[in-house]
């Protein structure tokens, strides 16, 4: 079953789990940091064939649970299921069953792009089977073939990222765990990048990804789960997460234009809130409010849009401030 | 988690052969250090620095000053390269080259890339003192230099065990060390303390407290044990109280070092 459609019609929360086993079963996740709660009572969950995109704000936690669902971090609360195996009492069987693209390129700088995968293969038991004609395969797959033999730093960013996926998945794992895995990239190469996961996603394979980029979750996620202040804040298909922490439309006007102060007053009244983009005011409205909106100011000049994951942070960090 | 068991696990053994290929793809480098490093030092100490001077008194006979420094380079080769590959280079390894996030990614966890670290740089640190033990062998065969050779076989696994324990001193600043530029600080704490409160380089003076203090310092014993072994034939208790001593390090830093690197790697426990 596609992933994508399954989930098209789903509310928002865990009650929207996959019909599917799921690879990845991680619940009440709680971790802090030096003194500081960063991650407070997530859940999440991915099953075959799936993306969910991780996403929140800088600090939001992102990371820390990527950490505890791969094994580098511990929780200090809840259970991780890889596969099937709980993470701490199974911890080799669910470790043999993932794979992870670190956020830094953490591949071996003393091993040529072949050797890092032959490596990489040897940190794994039960061996794996077949492994010449696997790294053949990905190195292919990956566009790496020619640079095969080369030293991983000779490569670009956007290589070195196909490295690091293949390396993550070289032993066949069951979830991939990707973080921020096109940070830094030039458009061409994230494009290169997403084609791969897309590819991954096509190999039965459960894949959790972190980004900053809106249009990366909105293209490769099936689900999101959006995280604030290390909690889940919503979490479905992009556009129910939209519409839960946004709102249905965005009415866009310039700061400096007629009537703006009216606007502002107009806001603070009903305790909304605005975003501002460079020269602009971003308005999350939803339909009762905008039929207001539009009565309030007949002869204002406006652009009404359906919002996009690129005005989620901003009502993230007004959620923050209130 | 058990901490002396993971030494055993196929993940370290991983780990340990990771080194051992990285090694052996510099291999024509790599082997110039063991080689060049106690030539030039029996050539310009034992050789050079010898014939200016006459020969020393060395548990109550004459012994000329090569005689008396090579078993003491034996060990110090033992000691100064485990040392420095648990602390230098498994730093970097940690710290800048960020080989152990990726393995510890793996099936790999901490215990096997520490214990991993510890094994490599011991059995770099033994092969050093086999290619030392080589030279050493070439000297005696120009005749500079006479040794009971039939030893050298016996030396060799204690060597071994010395610079397991002396890596998890290494692997203690590679743990609590705050960056690179304090990377003179443990050369300047451990290695010349520990390398000239011993007899490596000469016989101690006989003053009471120095003595005293040596007692723990299991180089001195390990250094007096090659010679007492190499130039008398003799197997002494200096063996057996570096034996001890070694093993007793282990019994403390290693959980020790485990403590301190989960803290540093994991940054929470």
């Amino acid at each position: 079953m596609n992933a994508r459609a399954a989930h098209a019609q789903e509310p928002v929360g865990r009650s929207a789990a996959p019909a599917a086993p799921l690879l990845l079963d991680a619940r009440g996740l709680r971790k802090s940091l030096g003194g500081k709660l960063v991650v407070d009572g997530v859940d999440l969950s991915c099953g075959p064939g799936e993306v969910l995109g991780l996403l929140g704000p800088n600090g939001a936690g992102k990371t820390t649970t990527l950490r505890m669902c791969y094994g580098f971090l511990r929780p200090e609360a809840g259970s991780i299921r890889i596969a099937g195996h709980d993470l701490v009492l199974e911890a080799d069987a669910a470790r043999r069953a993932l794979g992870v693209c670190t956020q830094d390129d953490t591949f071996d700088a003393d091993f040529t792009v072949r050797d890092n995968l032959v490596q990489t293969g040897r940190y794994y038991r039960p061996a794996i089977t077949g492994l010449a004609e696997r790294i053949e395969e990905l190195l292919e797959r990956f566009g790496l073939a020619e640079y095969a033999e080369q030293m991983p730093e000779t490569l670009s960013g956007g290589y070195k990222r196909r490295l690091m996926i293949a390396r993550a998945v070289v032993h066949r794992p069951q979830v991939a765990f990707l973080d921020e895995p096109t940070t830094g990239l030039d458009p061409q190469a994230r494009i290169a990048v997403w084609e791969l996961v897309s590819g991954l996603r096509a190999d039965g394979m459960a894949v959790v990804l972190t980004t900053h980029y809106m249009d990366e979750a909105e293209r490769l996620s099936d689900r999101l789960l959006v995280l604030h202040d290390g909690r889940v804040r919503a979490s479905g298909s992009p556009r129910s997460v939209l519409g839960d922490v946004v709102g249905e439309h965005i009415v866009v006007l310039p700061i400096a234009g007629a009537g703006a102060d009216q606007v502002a007053a107009w806001l603070g009244e009903r305790h909304l809130f605005s975003s501002r983009v460079l020269s602009n005011w971003h308005i999350p409205l939803d339909a009762a409010e905008l039929a207001v909106f539009v009565a309030a100011f007949p002869h204002l000049r406006y652009e009404v849009r359906v919002p996009t994951l690129d005005d989620l942070f901003p009502a993230l960090a007004d959620e923050g401030r209130a | 988690m058990n901490t002396y068991l993971p030494a055993f696990a196929w993940q370290s053994r991983a780990v340990l052969g990771r080194h051992i290929r990285v090694h052996l793809r510099k291999w024509h480098t790599a082997m110039l250090p063991p080689v060049c490093e106690p030539l030039i030092m029996l050539l310009a100490f034992g050789v050079g620095l010898g014939r200016q001077m006459s020969d020393l008194s060395w548990n109550g006979h004459p012994v000329d000053y090569l005689t008396y420094l090579a078993p003491g380079i034996l060990a110090y080769t033992a000691f100064m390269t485990a040392f420095f590959q648990s602390l230098f280079s498994a730093y970097v390894r940690m710290h800048y080259q960020k080989s152990w996030e990726g393995q510890l990614t793996t099936q790999v966890r901490l215990e096997h890339v520490v214990w991993g670290e510890a094994l490599w740089a011991a059995s770099l640190a033994t092969f050093y003192a086999v290619m030392v033990c080589v030279v050493l062998l070439g000297f005696g065969m120009a005749g500079a230099l006479h040794l009971h050779w039939l030893w050298l076989p016996v030396a060799i696994p204690l060597l071994f065990l010395a610079a397991l324990a002396f890596s998890t001193i290494g692997l203690l600043f590679t743990a609590t060390l705050p960056s690179m530029d304090h990377m003179g600080l443990p050369f300047f704490l451990v290695i010349m303390p520990m390398g000239f409160a011993s007899s490596t380089y000469f016989p101690l003076p006989d003053v009471p407290l120095l003595l005293m203090a040596v007692q723990i310092n299991p180089l001195n014993h390990l250094a007096e044990g090659m010679r007492l072994l190499l130039v008398a034939g003799t197997p002494s208790w200096h063996l057996v109280w570096a034996a001890g001593l070694c093993l007793l390090m282990l019994l403390i830093l290693v959980p020790l070092d485990l403590r301190l690197l989960r803290k540093r790697v994991f940054g929470d426990r």
